[in-house]
């Protein structure tokens, strides 16, 4: 095991101090967002997403083209073609959620095996590789919290109406169909753009477990999601901090960080001895 | 009593509806729910519309508010026409108008908090800085928390509260700016008999002190009675409208639930 300075030397590396950024980035954006992802009930959706961005990246490997450069337009295409889907069709979201990203998943799977691409390509797109990250996927991330704390934000009020009653919403004005989407599209963008650093598999849990945690922490709606987007940074320069010292596989390292906090969190509310007997019930 | 569908108009008119259709589905258009309703209310006056499950009543004020789109007619809110099929009311129109709907039920793991779920009824929304208008938001959820004697309740989370008290913090939702209508749906729901007094005891205090117009659907034909000034008897067309003591008839009743429960309540009464 090596030792706690030979770790932090570690940071002293451009691409461990890139892991780090990005990390704190993708935490934020997916902590905030998560935030409203969580209590909306829309959380399967965010994994479906992740899930269903493999076949754009199928799509970029084949073309031979970058991945990042398929992802983003897949995944926006993907958060609006499903936000219309649900309007339109009396399917339950999860089953047409399944239906999507495991047809998704399963054609990319195959179609990667036709391309020749190899374990450790698949097992890259599948938890990601956050020490790759270029000083291009910083600009990209650090944007995309720019506009998603903005949108949030200047919105946050009709954002808090919205989430709490839907008809409330449209009687006061809120143009429930722009706000959904456009909050689908943030979403569909955080999720592509993080899935090179987190992985398609691990991408959910940036935005669930951060909100669940400050969720049993807050007593009010403000600190709620301020605390998710914190937790999220947090657990992201933890977990990198922990996948250094331990030599670990940094995605993973973050997300069980992310369990700890959340758990913590739990045992601090005392929540965890409320919420057991109601899960046996 | 006026009969159906004419159209009154006052010169203080805060709501009138014209000749309005609307299909709940609205693809299949296969049965309309509300077909050609008009009625208009005066400012300052109670008006209940009754009638039985499927009637349409939630339909009617969920068309006037613009949440569910009209087939035709219009509405007219504060004297300006709500045009189109779901009409978008003007923002300075709409700020006068509260809207509590059937069932309001927040999800237990939300966590916001009453000074929150107040300070919504307070805010114009749009885009703007989180913290914009802190103080006088934060003074206005107050006093309006204080006014139905919730006050102590301001931390609290929604979910933390007992029916009464929900009820106490939605009607603090509908002071917490001045307001010239309320539109209620079945807001009452799920109190017990006590609460639903104490509710209606602190809603009528607060329309005599703010002149609120209240268009209110209700199943409680006693209440509707005792507090309302009008009644608009609804079964997908408007049956019948006027004041209580007449509208609420036998035969009006019998028109709008059916001769069954008549029997039933003059039974009832009887006992």
């Amino acid at each position: 095991m090596p030792s706690l300075s030979t770790s932090l030397d570690l940071f002293q590396y451009p691409f461990m101090q890139r892991a780090l950024i990005g990390g704190i980035l993708t935490g934020i954006t997916g902590g905030l967002l998560g935030s409203f992802t969580v209590v909306r009930q829309l959380s399967f959706f965010s994994d479906a997403l992740g899930h269903s961005a493999l076949l754009g990246i199928t799509i970029g490997i084949l073309l031979g083209v970058s991945p990042t450069v398929v992802v983003i337009p897949f995944a926006l295409l993907f958060a609006v073609g499903i936000t219309y889907l649900l309007e339109k069709t009396d399917l339950w979201t999860d089953a047409l959620l399944n239906i999507i990203y495991s047809s998704s998943l399963a054609i990319s799977v195959v179609v990667l095996s036709f391309e020749g691409s190899s374990q450790s390509n698949l097992s890259n797109l599948l938890f990601g590789d956050i020490l790759a990250l270029q000083t291009s996927d910083l600009i990209m991330s650090g944007l995309l919290l720019l506009f998603c704390g903005l949108f949030i934000g200047l919105t946050l009020r009709t954002q808090m109406l919205l989430t709490l009653n839907e008809s409330l919403a449209i009687a006061r004005g809120v143009n429930v169909f722009a706000q959904r989407t456009f909050f689908m599209m943030f979403l569909s963008l955080v999720v592509a753009i993080s899935i090179k650093a987190v992985g398609v598999l691990l991408i959910g849990a940036f935005i669930v477990i951060p909100a669940c945690a400050a969720q049993a922490l807050s007593r009010n709606f403000t600190s709620y999601v301020l605390l998710s987007a914190f937790l999220g940074a947090i657990s992201a320069a933890v977990g990198i901090f922990f996948s250094a010292l331990f030599n670990l596989p940094s995605g993973p390292s973050i997300v069980i960080v992310q369990l700890c906090f959340f758990l913590l969190a739990l045992v601090w509310k005392g929540g965890l001895t409320r919420r057991l007997p109601k899960m046996s019930e | 009593m006026v009969s159906k569908n004419t159209i009154k108009i006052h010169q203080r008119s805060v709501l009138t509806v014209d000749q309005l259709t609307v299909y709940r589905d609205a693809r299949s258009k296969q049965q309309a729910t509300l077909q050609d309703i008009s009625f208009s209310l005066e400012a300052g006056t109670d008006v209940a519309v009754i009638g039985p499950n499927g009637a349409g009543k939630s339909t009617l004020v969920q068309s006037i508010l613009g949440i569910l789109p009209r087939e035709s007619g219009t509405v007219e809110l504060m004297g300006q026409s709500i045009g189109g099929k779901k009409g978008s009311i003007p923002a300075s129109v709409r700020h006068q108008v509260a809207y509590l709907p059937q069932n309001f039920l927040v999800d237990k793991r939300l966590p916001l908090t009453v000074k929150e779920l107040v300070a919504l009824g307070w805010d114009k929304l749009g885009l703007q800085l989180p913290w914009a208008s802190a103080k006088a938001r934060k003074l206005a959820v107050q006093q309006a928390l204080e006014r139905v004697n919730a006050g102590h309740l301001g931390r609290q989370f929604i979910s933390e509260l007992s029916g009464g008290e929900t009820k106490r913090v939605l009607l603090a939702y509908c002071l917490v700016r001045p307001r010239q209508l309320l539109i209620l749906d079945e807001a009452p729901a799920g109190l017990d008999v006590r609460g639903e007094a104490d509710f209606y005891r602190l809603l009528y205090e607060l329309k005599a002190e703010q002149g609120w117009t209240i268009l209110q659907i209700s199943h409680d034909l006693d209440m509707v009675r005792k507090h309302c000034d009008r009644v608009i008897c609804l079964n997908r067309r408007l049956l019948c409208q006027g004041v209580p003591e007449t509208t609420l008839a036998p035969e009006n009743l019998t028109a709008t639930y059916g001769s069954e429960f008549v029997r039933y309540r003059h039974g009832k009464h009887a006992c």
